[in-house]
């Protein structure tokens, strides 16, 4: 288990848990990051990503990354 | 946040409302609340649903939520001639059934299907039947809603009991505000968050998620395995940790070239000079020929021996202006020779250099017999001559006139003369917005924002800003956070807009002799005010926390359709223009009435050539002059130029002619010019701000931080300047030092932040 922000570009990984507060934690559950769910990284700029998950793009910014754990 | 209204084609009864783009119905953004609360309290007839078709499982979560508002949906499938490029299939007949609506298929971009959509719906909406949500959750979760749902009141409708049960299992606590009674639901709750080890929440958020797949294999087909779309290659290169900046520098100085120097430029001449000026050549036709016969004419009858004398005499004496005047004549250059001789020519006669007795003018001082551009090619007049003509046929009263000429034909036509410019860089940003690059430059500048407590969102209100604030500061409405939008706000309008250039422009040539480093400086000046702004504010009370998350979903890239650009670049600028013709028609009058009564003889009255210092703005420019004193530009004149400034900012030229910078020094001029940049804007970007911030004293708020904030910079930079500069004196620099430390402070104070967020978290869990 990792933070998404560690994983590799282009690689397809699974969630397995969204932490964070509640607030965020539900941001991203309404977003598509469910446990469960597949996401791949396209690209990053220092910590912040553009991810791909069930199939649209989203930019998400280093801190949330973090709490995604795949 | 704002909903839009219109009314359906061939459908007079039919009222359509336009809700914010939305995720869910969960209360976490401004947007999600504001449509919630309409479609639950306001109860359209019918909701046109449209969902992406190339990521439906994700749209499909908020479909579910809107099922369960009791409401007739229709859901329209959008992209559908993206489908059918890349080969995939959705097949509306199964998701229909599936979701327990109509489907219809449409295209936005290509305009297909949007009639048939939008009749369904009304169809739907006369039939008054609401299609009961088919999805279902796994049952101890259907157990627990339909518990609720008994216990629901009166109030509450049969068709939307659901919606209701759901949210209060969810203890979203918004809801609460649409509701009558709230009955007891946390055995539910509790019951449920056993069973599942989770929160109720992310269980019912899981079960849609959990229904949609369920369902996504047999509803659409995709082509092709996984596999990097063209959208995501070009972002591995647009957001590439290393290229991601140059690219974007490259883009940005492409827009700006264009748009302010070649293209701009000359939109800018034809407005000012054409279309509020004396008139122009349709397409250009007669204007080499006229060129030719004028410049002909001057070296015949202007440029005469007994003229260089007199020129090269000043030139000699050092009067200001000489050597422009000298230059037009070596070149045979008659427009640049009219220009400074309507610049120069009152500061040559003060110095005993009578330029009038040696140039060939007429009784009304004009160039006598000069050629006429009318009677070259298609002359088409400009709207203050045709206004002259019309208001010489009625035999228009001399006040009358000089207040529709000079006050209202002045006023907003000058305003109304950087509406080209404005537009052609707004061509290039709603390009840039609608092809989807603009979402990753947010993506790309957060990381640069971050650091001093904005959200990369920010940026592209600023980036609108260098245009006119208005549009800037209305597309701060973007960013959710509330915040980072207060502070974006705030800020937006320290980067010099599209009217402060002509400020920069008059104090760069009048006294740094055109320099192009005055101009770098201002935007330098822009941007280091937002930082300081964005770091001070952070560290206090009212800003404290870190800014918002940076979540955005990207759009795929594509081609935007020409309509498209043309109505984003025509929405920003008519905002623009709507304030022209209303805010600054009305202090156009009011400065005209300022600068034309006051004191006639010794009473007072109305006087048609009135002395700037005789009028009643003369007088409230005296009044408060003490003000900017200590700034270095403590005369009349530059206190009325500033407070024009809040009508729009380029007035402040047209109080402040090119003489009246004379008798300044630099220094004096550029703490003018940087108190000018950072201070208020003007009325129409104020009237932005209130209406953004939705709040009087916030309003008063932002328009205070920028005033006192300009002072307090024009203050360091002219005392401490005129310290070294071995003027100084000893209450100005120790005013300037205090200042100067105190804004130190509150750079590098720690964050307060901490101690309160931990505050809260506690108080939080407290409660729960």
């Amino acid at each position: 288990m990792m933070p998404l922000s560690m994983a590799k570009e282009g690689e397809v990984n699974t969630i397995i848990k969204v932490g964070g507060k509640e607030d965020t934690r539900r941001f991203l559950e309404n977003l598509g990051f469910v446990p469960g769910g597949d996401v791949m990284v396209i690209s990053g700029t220092g910590g912040n990503l553009i991810v791909n998950i069930k199939d649209s793009r989203v930019a998400i910014g280093r801190d949330m990354a973090n709490k995604i754990m795949v | 946040m704002e909903k839009k209204e219109g009314r359906l084609k061939g459908h007079k009864d039919v009222t359509i409302m336009d809700l914010p783009g939305i995720y869910s119905l969960s209360p976490y953004t401004l947007e999600e609340v504001v449509a919630r609360n309409y479609l639950i309290t306001e109860r359209p007839d019918a909701i046109l649903n449209i969902v992406d078709g190339t990521n439906l499982e994700r749209n499909l979560y908020l479909s579910t939520q809107i099922m369960e508002l009791g409401i007739p949906v229709v859901v329209a499938v959008n992209m559908s001639d993206l489908l059918e490029k890349s080969g995939d299939k959705v097949y509306l007949d199964k998701l229909s059934a599936k979701l327990g609506c109509p489907v219809v298929a449409i295209s936005a971009l290509k305009g297909t299907g949007i009639e048939k959509a939008a009749e369904k719906a009304v169809e739907l909406a006369r039939s008054k039947t609401v299609n009961a949500p088919v999805h279902e959750f796994a049952a101890t979760v259907e157990a627990a809603i339909s518990s609720v749902e008994d216990k629901l009141g009166q109030d509450i409708d049969e068709e939307q009991k659901r919606f209701f049960a759901i949210k209060l299992l969810e203890k979203d606590d918004k809801i609460i505000e649409n509701m009558k009674s709230v009955p007891d639901v946390s055995a539910e709750i509790k019951a449920l968050e056993d069973e599942f080890d989770d929160d109720t929440e992310s269980i019912i958020t899981n079960e849609r998620y959990t229904y949609i797949s369920s369902i996504i294999g047999e509803c659409c087909k995709k082509s092709r395995k996984k596999k990097l779309s063209v959208s995501d290659k070009i972002d591995r290169v647009v957001t590439n940790r290393f290229a991601a900046l140059p690219i974007f520098a490259v883009i940005m100085f492409i827009v700006y070239y264009v748009s302010v120097t070649t293209v701009g430029t000359f939109a800018t001449d034809w407005a000012n000079d054409g279309l509020f000026g004396d008139g122009w050549h349709l397409f250009g036709i007669g204007t080499s020929g006229y060129n030719e016969a004028v410049d002909e004419y001057a070296v015949r009858n202007v440029f005469t021996e007994e003229l260089s004398v007199v020129v090269d005499d000043a030139g000699k004496a050092d009067i200001v202006g000489a050597e422009d005047l000298q230059g037009a004549i070596e070149d045979g250059d008659f427009g640049a020779f009219e220009e400074a001789y309507g610049s120069y020519a009152d500061a040559f006669a003060e110095a005993g250099y009578d330029l009038d007795a040696v140039l060939p003018l007429d009784g009304e001082g004009e160039f006598a017999d000069a050629p006429d551009p009318a009677d070259y090619g298609v002359w088409v007049p400009g709207i203050p001559v045709l206004v002259e003509r019309l208001l010489d046929a009625v035999n228009c009263a001399d006040w009358l006139y000089s207040l529709i000429i000079d006050g209202i034909v002045g006023g907003v036509g000058a305003v109304l003369g950087f509406v080209p410019q404005m537009l052609v860089l707004f061509i290039f940003l709603a390009f840039l917005e609608s092809c989807g690059y603009m979402a990753r430059v947010a993506f790309v500048m957060d990381r640069i924002f971050r650091k001093f407590g904005l959200s990369g969102k920010s940026f592209i209100p600023m980036l609108i800003g260098s245009g006119c604030g208005v549009p800037g500061i209305m597309a701060s409405r973007t960013i959710e956070n509330d915040r980072d939008r207060k502070m974006t706000i705030m800020t937006t309008t320290f980067i010099p807009c599209g009217a402060k250039l002509p400020i920069i422009a008059l104090i760069a040539t009048s006294l740094f002799g055109g320099n192009g480093f005055v101009a770098v400086s201002a935007y330098f000046i822009g941007v280091a005010a937002i930082v300081i702004s964005g770091i001070m504010l952070k560290k206090t009370k009212m800003f404290a926390g870190d800014p918002a998350p940076f979540v955005m979903e990207l759009p795929a890239y594509h081609w935007p359709t020409v309509g498209n650009v043309l109505r984003s670049m025509w929405e920003r600028g008519w905002s623009f223009i709507k304030k022209a013709g209303t805010i600054i028609l009305l202090s156009s009058i009011v400065i005209w009435a300022g600068s034309h009564f006051g004191n006639v003889g010794g009473s007072f009255g109305f006087g048609l050539d009135m002395e700037l210092s005789d009028s009643v703005l003369g007088y409230i420019g005296n009044g408060i002059k003490w003000i900017f004193a200590p700034l270095g530009f403590g005369d009349a004149t530059a206190a009325i130029a500033t407070i024009m400034g809040l009508v729009a900012k380029e007035e402040v030229v047209g109080v402040f002619g090119v003489l009246d910078f004379v008798s300044m020094t630099q220094l004096a001029a550029y703490s003018f010019l940087i108190f000018n940049l950072l201070c208020a804007p003007c009325f129409a970007a104020i009237g932005a701000i209130k209406r953004e911030m939705n709040s009087a004293k916030w309003t008063w708020f932002a328009i205070g931080y920028q005033c006192i904030f300009a002072y307090a910079i024009s203050l360091i930079v002219y005392q401490l300047g005129s310290l070294f500069t071995g003027n100084g004196n000893a209450i100005g620099t120790i005013a300037a030092v205090l200042v100067l430390a105190f804004l130190l402070y509150m750079l590098f104070r720690p964050y307060k932040e901490s101690n309160t967020l931990k505050v809260k978290v506690k108080t939080k869990k407290a409660n729960a």
